[in-house]
């Protein structure tokens, strides 16, 4: 996955290799294209770059990650769940990938840099949004209606699960469409408990179910099942969960007609103002940082939200001076992401008996329950909730009294149950919340870096604070003691699901692109990643940028078969 | 499951990989292999024997063994030296002499020329102290969630003690009998049988 080839002209140029850039790689190549992904980081080969197997025995730190060297490298990204002792090198190192904000407004911007982008470390929570959240902005006014409803993008859930293989239980609810669904990874006692409780205390209102997930139950597509050694982020030798390195890129590959190219940092996009096109790509080379070029018939961005509106922010031309494809004036602007981290844990008594076996790569999932039905008076739309029930191990006795003999075999059995649910909510469109190109600073590679605007706002904080005191209610309902309720105060970007700033929308004046993820302005330019999202949901985003990039890919080769394109 | 068997049954591509990941920790495992042994680092050769016989203590070797034989002392000179902050191992070295100053008072000697009776009253005395001092407000910390070891000398030695052993390959393997490939997910399972108290 690695052949480097002089380019002559390619039919397609993939900017990224990641979620989306590989779903694009993987329906141009099989549609015929001869295509050119261009990634900024190095290669990955599973074999030798993978570690989830590694015993924390083995770790330098033990798991207690190199402090200094991520202070140093890392200052943001090791405040990631994700970037551990084992992990951390699928993040870029903060120094050379630098931007700024304002000073009383942090933005933690998490990024992965080499082949498989963040699609190696991500979550896995694969949900299907649904006409709730297509029609959100069209109904309370906030933001540009979105161009395209469930019924446009519902074939294409279909057709990337059926590729992807996604883990879940099907449960008939109108916010949460079911999809082409593998066998559920099995809920455990005390969850089972829960999910119970508060069947009997809320109906069909509020439903617990298993998460919906990018992990094979059983084999699929030649893919192996889930071990169930639990850390994915660290990467998967069986191909058990769905990454572009896992999945779509060994797919392209074998079509013979893809081109991959690491250490590949895209400076900016050419276009031509006579036929109305980007005819190329320009890129620093990663390890020599030599200037070059590549031409591409049609150009997709798909290197992740804020880089790719980013790269058309450093694209302008006279024409274009506040960026590539800008008319609307409205590039780089209405960015979101989730607010999480609302909610509670308590300890499910019981069950003292029991155990799961295996780590299950998966929690339980509550759907959006506010504003689905009722109407709130205190915020619009909703969220949802992630969560699990788990026995604590040996690290409570960190703060418990004792020592010893009884104490040590005291650890050696699991704890008590504890049940967390922590939520994830909506946050709203809005202009003030946006990212331009900071003249003062460059990246390692020189290219303009950004400066980033953003904050939560009142209906967020409302959300979130809603989302501590429902928790706390659904594990009163099952029954828990020492409930602790939180509302913590994470900065915007470290939820990982950052959203628009180059929204869709049916109005070339209020949006950059049309329904197809493609620019008003600029033909042959399609931008299938957050970057389009013209609104948040409450519903965690990557399935729907899959579906999205296929849908894309389809219309592209379609035109060009037309000769539209 | 045993590990191997797990394997096998993942099918001969994925055993190459394995290996490799294998290679990748036998790589750590010499790294690691090249300090052990050697002098600790920040520790004095009186302060390491505090250490060896306080988290001897806290882990005593049962039907398993104890802190000691996982050289938990090397643990947390590791982390004394390329890890904490000067200030929490300032607290930390400070925490050893107080050790010996408290069972001088109390016995007219240091503590690794204590009884283990003694010793072990002198640790009873920190762990009374600590429960006493956990619903203090702890220092203000920039992020809730980052690990610290601003914390009073005994809640350093604690968490330091139970990581160095659990985490270790007699910890993981022996004592809590760790499965990295478990090879199968069941909700809701019978406990194994209670251990032998």
């Amino acid at each position: 996955m690695s052949s480097v080839k002089k380019p002559e002209t390619y039919d397609a140029i993939i900017i990224g290799s990641g979620m989306t850039g590989g779903w694009a790689a993987k329906e141009l190549t099989e549609k015929g294209l001869k295509v050119l992904v261009l990634e900024a980081g190095r290669p990955i080969e599973p074999d030798r770059d993978y570690v989830e197997h590694v015993p924390i025995s083995e770790m330098k730190f033990r798991g207690m990650n190199d402090r200094r060297e991520t202070l140093k490298n890392q200052p943001i990204q090791r405040t990631c769940y994700a970037c551990d002792e084992w992990a951390s090198k699928f993040f870029v190192n903060d120094t050379e990938n630098p931007y700024t904000t304002d000073p009383e407004k942090p933005f933690a911007w998490i990024r992965g840099r080499q082949v498989g982008g963040k699609s190696i470390m991500w979550a896995r929570q694969s949900y299907r949004w649904s006409d709730l959240d297509f029609e959100a902005n069209a109904r309370d006014g906030n933001g540009a209606d979105w161009p395209i409803r469930y019924a446009d993008i519902e074939p294409w859930y279909n057709y990337v699960e059926d590729f992807a293989g996604i883990t879940g239980q099907a449960e008939g609810l109108p916010q949460l469409p079911d999809g082409h669904f593998l066998p559920p990874m099995e809920m455990n006692c005390a969850e089972i408990a829960v999910k119970e409780a508060i069947a009997r205390q809320f109906g069909r209102e509020r439903v617990m179910t298993i998460g919906r997930a990018a992990i094979l139950t059983q084999t699929h597509n030649g893919r192996a099942p889930c071990h169930y050694c639990g850390p994915c982020h660290r990467g998967c030798i069986t191909r058990s969960y769905f990454s572009s390195v896992n999945a779509t890129l060994p797919v392209a590959e074998k079509t013979g007609r893809l081109t991959l190219r690491p250490y590949s940092v895209v400076h900016s996009l050419i276009f031509d103002p006579q036929t109305r096109r980007v005819t190329g790509v320009k890129v620093i080379d990663g390890q020599t940082h030599k200037a070059l070029e590549f031409q591409g018939r049609i150009i997709f961005v798909c290197a992740s939200t804020l880089e790719s509106t980013r790269i058309l922010l450093n694209s302008a031309t006279p024409e274009f001076s506040t960026g590539l494809a800008n008319s609307s004036g409205v590039l780089g602007k209405n960015l979101m992401d989730h607010i999480m981290g609302g909610g509670a844990d308590g300890i499910i008594p019981g069950f003292l008996d029991r155990v799961q076996f295996g780590n299950r790569p998966n929690g339980i999932y509550v759907p959006r329950f506010r504003n689905v039905s009722s109407k709130e008076k205190n915020f619009l739309r909703g969220y949802a909730y992630q969560g699990q029930a788990e026995r604590e191990g040996w690290e409570r006795g960190i703060h418990q009294s004792g020592f010893g003999e009884s104490f040590k075999n005291s650890l050696r059995r699991p704890g008590p149950w504890k049940m967390t649910f922590h939520g994830f909510g909506e946050c709203l469109p809005n202009p003030a919340n946006f990212v331009e190109i900071d003249k003062e600073r460059v990246d390692a590679w020189g290219v303009p870096v950004l400066k980033i605007h953003c904050e939560w706002r009142d209906n967020e904080k409302a959300l979130l604070h809603d989302m501590m005191i429902q928790a706390a209610e659904m594990l009163t309902a099952a029954g828990a003691v020492e409930i602790q309720p939180y509302e913590p105060n994470n900065p915007p970007g470290l939820t990982i699901h950052e959203m628009g700033t180059a929204r869709m929308g049916a109005d070339p004046k209020k949006s950059v692109l049309n329904k197809h993820n493609q620019a008003h302005d600029v033909k042959n330019l399609f931008m299938t990643d957050g970057a389009c999202m013209a609104s948040s949901s409450c519903v965690n985003p990557s399935l729907t940028y899959m579906a999205l990039t296929a849908r894309a890919c389809d219309y592209a080769v379609s035109q060009m078969k037309k000769g539209e394109l | 499951m045993e590990r191997r068997e797990a394997l096998r049954l993942m099918g001969a591509a994925s055993v190459f990989s394995v290996l490799s990941s294998d290679l990748f920790a036998a790589t750590l495992r010499a790294q690691l292999a090249a300090n052990k042994g050697s002098a600790p680092r920040t520790l004095s050769p009186a302060q390491n024997e505090i250490v060896v016989a306080m988290s001897d203590i806290m882990i005593p070797a049962t039907d398993t063994p104890g802190a000691k034989t996982a050289t938990v002392n090397e643990f947390i000179d590791l982390i004394l030296t390329e890890w904490a902050t000067e200030e929490e191992k300032k607290i930390f070295l400070e925490g050893l002499a107080e050790t010996d100053r408290k069972t001088n008072a109390l016995f007219g000697h240091g503590f690794t020329a204590a009884s283990a009776k003694e010793q072990t009253a002198i640790v009873q005395a920190f762990d009374e102290e600590l429960a006493a001092s956990r619903n203090e407000e702890l220092p203000k910390q920039a992020h809730p969630w980052e690990l610290t070891l601003l914390l009073p000398f005994f809640a350093q030695m604690r968490r330091l003690t139970l990581v160095g052993y659990y985490t270790s390959p007699i910890g993981q393997d022996q004592e809590l009998k760790v499965e990295i490939i478990p090879g199968a997910l069941h909700g809701c399972v019978p406990a194994e049988p209670e251990v032998k108290q």
